[in-house]
């Protein structure tokens, strides 16, 4: 959350260093450098047979030209016009977390530094759904916690069910376990029937005490 | 003309089979349902969609996901007339008489006179593309490969010329852009380019991972800085149908913003919305009561809207005929249909006619399907127009994370999802528009290859390669645009158009 100073006053001038447009302009540059530097190994040909590394080289040229003249705009800017890089923190950052632990465990596998187990949808599913709400300015545990199971519920059966795609359901000791005692399908389907099932049962027992407390 | 009717014919065979209607209705639904939620445009609503059109054949995921266009276009000026918040660009202007006619309590006619200028506009516009496809494509076909890399740095100048905001800002993202997409296994050798070793850029940048996290993913985070606003829609929305007063006034504006509209939309850039603009600019010249514009006329919905529409698929022209994108979301559609092994361009019209007139015809079909949907049960629209922001970006986010999953069983492309959110969000907080990288990604490959290959047929020289008549005119054009884009009266009149539709 930002909070405002209070009593707004006529606006400051921005230092060189945190305006957009300069910053803006060195990312260009710092992209331009690396794209160049990945070119080096390429073969350039000439002008007239051009090769795999004639056009990333011509580019990442064209690209710092481009982005030395954003940063000389940023820092020429008559001060009125200038502008601050903000950034708010903590609900990107958990989205984003919602969408990492989707990636991680969905399937699970091995990420280079970490390897992850398969969790499946059942339990992927509502944690997104939550980690994600939690991104809001005013949490609703209620009404997250109804969504998650409602939701995943609602996607197993258009995705997986309908749709025929391949997701992982349970996770994987339990996958093993019901998809040869139940069948895949039954699993399935039990799956988001009872998820569907739990969703309509918070969603009476938060609501309803609530109504009753309330009077 | 004989031609023309029998192309049509053979395009409704194609639409009107039970599951291509089914089709372009779940598109049209979903499109509206979205394009009416508050805070997501068109181009995120196709980047969050395109993985469920993957488990159909072509014909059917194409007509869906154009389905998904006009629909979400069609959803952004109901909440525009409604609630004073134009979904996207295109119904910006949508909001000024619109809104002004609903808080006059006549909410319903302008509702009814955007859907009935809409259809009509539609209609004018699948015409217009079914005559000019055949003699575009022909066009196209004889164009070599040097008047093909000139033509696409038309578009791409015309396009960040006409979208507004910074012209160096737009440019870096094209480059980057174009860059991102030699990234991967060269297209002639197979040697890995600029991959840095690793295996995951082997394959490239892909489109949809791309825009789901530019658009998708980064439009969430950009609207969660914002505190959450409750939309006042009023529930009187009052008579759909307008009266034989309001036709005789509408109708007039409806034909022109058809004509400009379709015309408008042909040219690359941003059509949608600079049409509306150049239709309410027009219908306020050309009324005997110009005073009466933002304060409730009628006019100033029809014009425009209609104009939209026919902007919204004669934007498909370029793409369907010359296989060239000039939005981003039409790079998305292009990008859809290669996924599905139709590369966009003249050779559709050959190779895969069924196709071509196929989703042709589906855009009147669902134009009026929009009429049907839209206005018996305008009702059903306006409450899911109060559906909370809260509850509402944590579906999209499982939505997205299920829907690109789905696409590979990758997990890798969901992380990647997450990181291009990231990615979109610093562009946006550093004031870069992102559409321009989209179609650089998209067009990147074309314009090394026909680099390539047109300078091999002219041997070498460069002079016979941009001495050729076309190339030189095209390659001039450019040159006008990019630099009329820098005089200070154009640049001016820029700033109004921000935001690709």
């Amino acid at each position: 959350m930002i909070i405002e100073p209070a009593g707004e006053q006529r606006p400051r001038p921005v230092p060189r260093f945190a305006r957009v447009d300069v910053i803006g302009g060195l990312l260009l540059m710092t992209i331009a450098l690396l794209v160049w530097f990945g070119a080096i190994e390429l073969e350039f040909g000439t002008i007239t047979d051009i090769r795999s590394g004639t056009l990333p080289t011509i580019l990442s040229i064209a690209l710092a030209i481009v982005g030395l003249g954003v940063v000389l705009q940023g820092l020429f800017q008559p001060p009125g016009s200038s502008e601050r890089l903000e950034l708010t923190i903590r609900p990107t950052a958990l989205i984003i977390l919602s969408i990492g632990v989707f990636g991680l465990f969905i399937r699970g596998g091995n990420f280079g530094l970490l390897s992850t187990p398969q969790l499946g949808l059942l339990v992927v599913g509502p944690l997104t759904v939550f980690i994600a709400g939690c991104a809001a300015d005013r949490v609703r545990v209620r009404s997250l916690v109804v969504l998650a199971f409602g939701l995943t519920s609602a996607l197993l059966l258009i995705f997986v069910d309908v749709l025929a795609v391949n997701i992982p359901v349970y996770p994987k000791a339990i996958a093993d376990v019901l998809n040869t005692s139940l069948g895949e399908y039954f699993a399935l389907r039990a799956g988001y029937v009872v998820y569907a099932m739990i969703a309509l049962g918070l969603y009476l027992i938060l609501y309803m005490s609530a109504e009753r407390k309330r009077g | 003309m004989a031609d023309l009717f029998h192309n049509l014919y053979m395009g409704f065979s194609v639409i009107l089979s039970f599951e291509n209607v089914l089709l372009c209705f779940i598109g049209c639904f979903v499109g509206t349902l979205i394009g009416v939620l508050p805070g997501i445009g068109p181009l995120a609503t196709i980047a969050i969609l395109m993985p469920i059109t993957y488990n159909t054949e072509p014909v059917g995921a194409l007509i869906m996901l154009a389905g998904i266009y006009y629909g979400s276009q069609y959803g952004g000026s109901t909440t525009a007339i409604l609630v004073n918040m134009p979904g996207e660009s295109s119904s910006i202007v949508t909001a000024l008489d619109g809104h002004a006619m609903a808080r006059q309590g006549r909410a319903g006619k302008a509702l009814g006179i955007a859907a009935i200028g809409s259809f009509v506009a539609g209609t004018f516009a699948t015409l217009v593309i079914a005559a000019t496809a055949l003699p575009l494509s022909d066009l196209a076909l004889s164009l070599t490969a040097g008047n093909y890399f000139a033509l696409m740095l038309l578009g791409l100048s015309l396009a960040i010329v006409l979208a507004g905001g910074s012209l160096l800002k737009a440019m870096g993202m094209l480059i980057t852009g174009v860059m991102m997409a030699l990234v991967g296994a060269d297209q002639v050798t197979g040697e890995p380019r600029l991959t840095f070793g690793t295996d995951i850029l082997y394959n490239g940048f892909d489109i949809a991972i791309v825009s789901m996290g530019l658009f998708g993913i980064a439009e969430i985070l950009r609207n969660l800085e914002a505190r959450e606003q409750r939309p006042v829609v009023s529930n009187f929305i009052g008579s759909l149908l307008p009266n034989r007063k309001d036709i005789a006034e509408a109708s007039g504006a409806i034909a022109r913003g058809s004509l400009l509209g379709a015309l408008i939309g042909i040219i690359p850039g941003n059509g949608a919305t600079l049409s509306t603009f150049a239709s309410y600019a027009l219908e306020k010249r050309v009324s005997r009561h110009p005073e009466r514009f933002g304060k409730g006329a009628i006019q100033g919905v029809a014009g425009p809207e209609s104009a939209n529409n026919a902007a919204a698929q004669t934007t498909f022209v370029p793409l369907l005929t010359l296989g060239l994108p000039s939005t981003a979301t039409m790079a998305l559609v292009g990008g859809a249909m290669t996924l599905h092994g139709v590369i966009p361009g003249p050779q559709v019209i050959a190779k895969h006619p069924d196709l071509f007139w196929g989703v042709i015809t589906s855009m009147w079909v669902g134009n009026l399907m929009l009429v049907i949907i839209n206005l018996p049960l305008i009702s059903i629209w306006v409450k899911f127009l109060k559906v909370p922001y809260h509850l509402l970006f944590p579906m999209i986010v499982l939505f997205c994370c299920v829907g690109m999953y789905s696409v590979n069983a990758r997990p890798s492309d969901v992380l990647q999802v997450a990181v291009f959110g990231i990615v979109g969000y610093l562009l946006s907080k550093l004031r870069f528009e992102a559409a321009p990288l989209l179609l650089g990604l998209v067009l990147g490959g074309m314009l090394e290859d026909n680099l390539r290959r047109g300078l091999i047929l002219s041997e070498g020289s460069i002079g016979t390669f941009i001495g050729e008549p076309l190339t030189l005119v095209t390659l001039g054009i450019t040159g006008i645009a990019l630099g009329s884009a820098l005089l200070p009266v154009i640049r001016k009149r820029r700033v109004y158009l921000v935001e690709d539709a």
